[in-house]
């Protein structure tokens, strides 16, 4: 079931860890950093200026619980999808706290093989107490 | 000026992207993503991948692109979801597409996704929009889409 050299269980063991949350960590929304993550994804909108495009939150980089066990599965990691939830306006000078955790782990027979999906909700909240952004991202061993 | 009706069925203007390996590096750097696939050949091989690939993430932020350029201020986005279900290589062109798939009231689906140079969707996904001002008291089959802040 499990890709060679995976061990039994793993699977199991991780769902024993839903819940596990990572390292808090606080970022101040830096005018320079938006900026050079525009320039990366070539987006020049003069609205990026004082806001955030969409997917800059990921650049503040989230803690995610650490999971010992998922390396235990395949060789490397694989990116699935990610859903972003957005409910404030994330503004340069904002100060953000990051918090991730994670909600599902699964098996799933693929073409060339098993995979692990691990999927972690990371809330991004602002100032003023609000999540302004929450986004679910399905991250893929293999 | 008078432009197209927002209904479904409505295309958005597409985005076509030349990723190259210095964006895939700089894209590295701005996000904090430094996993070895996106800008080592030699590992990217190793790990069984024809070479270094997109992040998938860079690929979001062209779709989420596709939309605010298009709706501009007019339209709060509201939610983007993508799935990665294909790798895409530096030094293709990317083309990055969107059509309406709904309007009610003030809230607008779309759909969103990625296209390879041989027509495979590499990344699928959508988002929502809530318009604004653009209330029930002006008939949405008169509005230019989007509308023109110039005349």
């Amino acid at each position: 079931m499990s890709p060679e050299g995976a061990p039994p269980g793993v699977v199991e063991r991780l769902r024993t860890r839903l819940g596990r949350e990572g390292v808090e960590s606080v970022h101040v929304v830096e005018a320079g950093h938006v900026r050079r993550f525009c320039e990366a994804i070539g987006d020049g909108d003069p609205r990026w200026r004082e806001q955030a495009p969409p997917t800059f939150v990921v650049a503040l980089g989230a803690e995610t619980p650490e999971l010992p066990e998922a390396l235990e599965y395949g060789q490397g990691w694989l990116n699935g999808g990610d859903r972003f939830e957005y409910l404030e306006p994330v503004r340069v000078g904002d100060t953000i706290r990051v918090r991730s955790r994670l909600v599902d782990a699964y098996e799933k027979r693929g073409r060339s093989g098993d995979l692990l999906f691990l999927v972690f909700e990371t809330e991004y909240v602002n100032q003023h107490g609000r999540v302004a952004v929450r986004v679910r991202g399905t991250r893929i061993r293999r | 000026m008078s432009g197209p009706e927002l209904r479904p069925g409505l295309e958005l203007p597409e985005l076509v992207k030349h990723p190259t390996t210095r964006q895939l590096v700089q894209y590295a750097g701005a996000s904090g993503d430094f996993y070895e696939i996106h800008y080592d050949q030699e590992f990217a091989r190793s790990a069984g991948l024809p070479g270094v690939v997109l992040h998938g993430l860079l690929k979001a932020a062209f779709l989420a692109q596709v939309v605010t350029s298009w709706a501009g201020e007019r339209g709060r986005l509201t939610g983007l979801e993508v799935s990665y279900r294909g790798l895409d290589l530096p030094g293709r062109p990317l083309r990055c597409r969107g059509v309406v798939k709904a309007v009610e009231g003030e809230r607008v689906e779309l759909e969103l996704w990625t296209e390879d140079p041989e027509g495979r969707r590499t990344t699928v996904g959508g988002a929502t929009l809530e318009l604004r001002g653009l209330g029930r008291d002006r008939p949405e089959e008169d509005e230019a889409w989007p509308p023109s802040s110039t005349t």
